[in-house]
């Protein structure tokens, strides 16, 4: 067999291969829940969209959007200092400006995310002798619920 | 570097486990705002093309896992500490074990281990931060084929190593950001009369993970970012490192680099080059394969560049193109495969697919277009395949 036909015979072989990975790769996609390493936008509050598309930008230069959004961070000072180191890296593009609109968005993040644990929380069981509540608890407002944010597992920085 | 890299095995493991409970444990939680993040990528690379080229350590051709974990943690807004420990083809490894002190935006001591700034891929080689499942050629550790007669690529990455760097980042105006460092590190190293930069001592615990000569190697790295809009930017970059590696100060390295990098809305263009210049030991003129010019003959250079297209389809789907190569122009080893100009071409294609948030799948398919002929299979050409899975959280 000459080289040439042994590298066609090769090329073949991983034309075969490079198919039934796109096959099962499709095959994955399809029996996959949510795709999309961000948020729908669109399901984000109306005021804060501008915010989650400069977020998307200027986090996802040097590492994929999962890392903050997955970091399970609910202390609003937390991600200050979070964003404010990032905003110091080589080339993050990050202007002060652009770190208030991104903590913006992340603030209402760790908000959901609160949320989110609060509701997962049983209700106290009230006791025989405990008086009756005088004011039930206030519910959270409707602008800050929102079906675009996923549980994020962990509490306040996954450590 | 790779060279220099702390090979501490378990101890690193144990240590960095140890510092992640402690600072757990640390309280009162708002004293200290603690990060945890990581990293997985499990690889199958297949070459089918080449018998040769399977033979470990020629290649790693199979299985190859790498994951990473991080822990950063801020005490406050002028200090931070970061902590990173790999594990990859060569054990667990220390990436990150340093104190940042930022005076000021402008102003940041940064001591303890870490990679320096040089180039523009470093910044993402953890394999979660890229989307093909290799490096680009010139900073390959490892993977590549034939590595072992190229001795690996211009500057394996990660490099991490130990020493301090001064850096610092300014905007000037709202469109446009400078960065600059500079920095003195322990370096690569080699044993006495050295042909070249020795990776594999360089990370060996054989050196106690010391200089071997006690003289640092320095360099530094500009960057300006210009912001061209609310989704485009782009990048200029230059590099430069010197030092010396065997035990006598007397072999130099000196490596130098420029890059461009343009993000167009979902479009990313990348290129990058750089060389090193390494002088050699000529005491004995027959270790080598040519005769050693009177003049000039003391040294090789290796020069590597790479281009890529990163294409985002959808917030799912990225298809990326690459062409890299290196040219190593020099005197080799008498018995090296390798010519005295020896060039090798890559052309990757590739696509990553999340398959959930912070999940994705890597394929790609590299044509390897070598200009010396094996000599065990006479090829030129070399086909080779990349399935992976690579997470981060």
């Amino acid at each position: 067999m000459t080289a040439l036909a042994r590298f066609l015979a090769a090329a073949r072989a991983a034309s075969t291969a490079g198919a039934l990975a796109g096959a099962a790769l499709v095959g994955v996609a399809a029996c996959s829940g949510s795709r999309t390493e961000g948020l729908d936008s669109g399901k984000l509050p109306e005021s804060l969209r501008a915010d989650y598309a400069l977020f998307t930008q200027r986090c996802s230069k040097c590492h994929s959007l999962a890392r903050p959004l997955a970091a399970g961070i609910t202390d609003d000072e937390q991600w200050s200092l979070y964003v404010n180191r990032m905003r110091r890296q080589p080339g993050s593009g990050i202007s002060y400006d652009d770190q208030e609109r991104i903590l913006r968005f992340l603030r209402w993040h760790a908000a959901e995310l609160r949320r989110r644990e609060a509701e997962k929380k049983p209700p106290p069981v009230p006791s025989a002798s405990a008086p009756p509540p005088v004011t039930p608890a206030p519910a959270a407002p409707a602008s800050t619920t929102s079906p675009a944010i996923e549980a994020a597992p962990g509490g306040k920085g996954r450590t | 570097m790779t060279l220099a890299r702390w090979r501490l095995g378990p101890r690193v493991g144990a240590l960095f486990v140890a510092l992640a409970a402690l600072a757990a444990l640390a309280t009162p939680a708002r004293a200290l705002e603690r990060n945890f993040a990581g990293s997985a990528q499990l690889d199958y690379h297949f070459v089918p093309t080449s018998r040769e080229a399977r033979a470990f350590p020629s290649a790693f051709d199979g299985f190859t896992m790498e994951f990473a974990g991080k822990l950063a943690v801020d005490f406050s807004e002028k200090v931070s500490a970061n902590m990173k420990v790999c594990y990859g083809c060569h054990g667990f490894e220390a990436d990150m074990m340093y104190f940042d002190f930022r005076v000021a935006d402008e102003l940041n001591f940064r001591v303890g281990r870490f990679s320096p700034s040089f180039g523009a891929f470093n910044l993402r080689h953890d394999p979660a931060n890229h989307r093909l499942s290799d490096k680009p050629l010139p900073y390959d550790m490892g993977r590549m084929l034939r590595m072992q007669q190229w001795n690996m690529s211009v500057l394996p990455s990660p490099f991490p190593d130990n020493g301090i760097e001064i850096d610092g980042s300014t905007f000037i105006g709202q469109s446009a950001q400078l960065d600059y460092a500079v920095y003195g590190v322990t370096g690569f190293k080699a044993d006495a009369r050295p042909l070249d930069v020795d990776f594999k001592l360089s990370r060996s615990p054989v050196s106690y993970y010391v200089d071997n000569n006690a003289r640092p190697t320095v360099g530094g790295r500009a960057a300006l970012t210009y912001r061209l809009g609310e989704a485009s930017d782009v990048t200029l970059g230059a590099s430069g490192m010197f030092g010396t590696y065997d035990p006598e100060n007397q072999q130099t390295y000196l490596i130098y680099g420029a890059d461009l990098s343009l993000r167009l809305g979902d479009t990313n263009l990348r290129a990058e080059y750089l060389a090193r210049r390494t002088t050699f030991d000529t005491s004995d003129p027959g270790v080598f394969k040519y005769a050693v010019a009177d003049a000039r003959g003391d040294f090789f250079m290796k020069h590597g560049a790479y281009a890529e297209i990163e294409q985002a389809l959808t917030p799912e789907l990225d298809l990326i193109g690459r062409v890299d190569g290196m040219l190593r122009a020099g005197n080799v080893e008498a018995a090296s495969e390798l010519t005295r100009r020896a060039s090798v071409v890559r052309y990757t294609v590739g696509t990553a697919y999340a398959i959930e948030r912070g999940l994705r799948i890597k394929l790609s398919t590299e044509l390897w277009d070598f200009s010396n002929r094996e000599v065990a299979s006479g090829r030129k050409v070399d086909l080779s395949m990349h399935a992976a899975l690579a997470g981060s959280f």
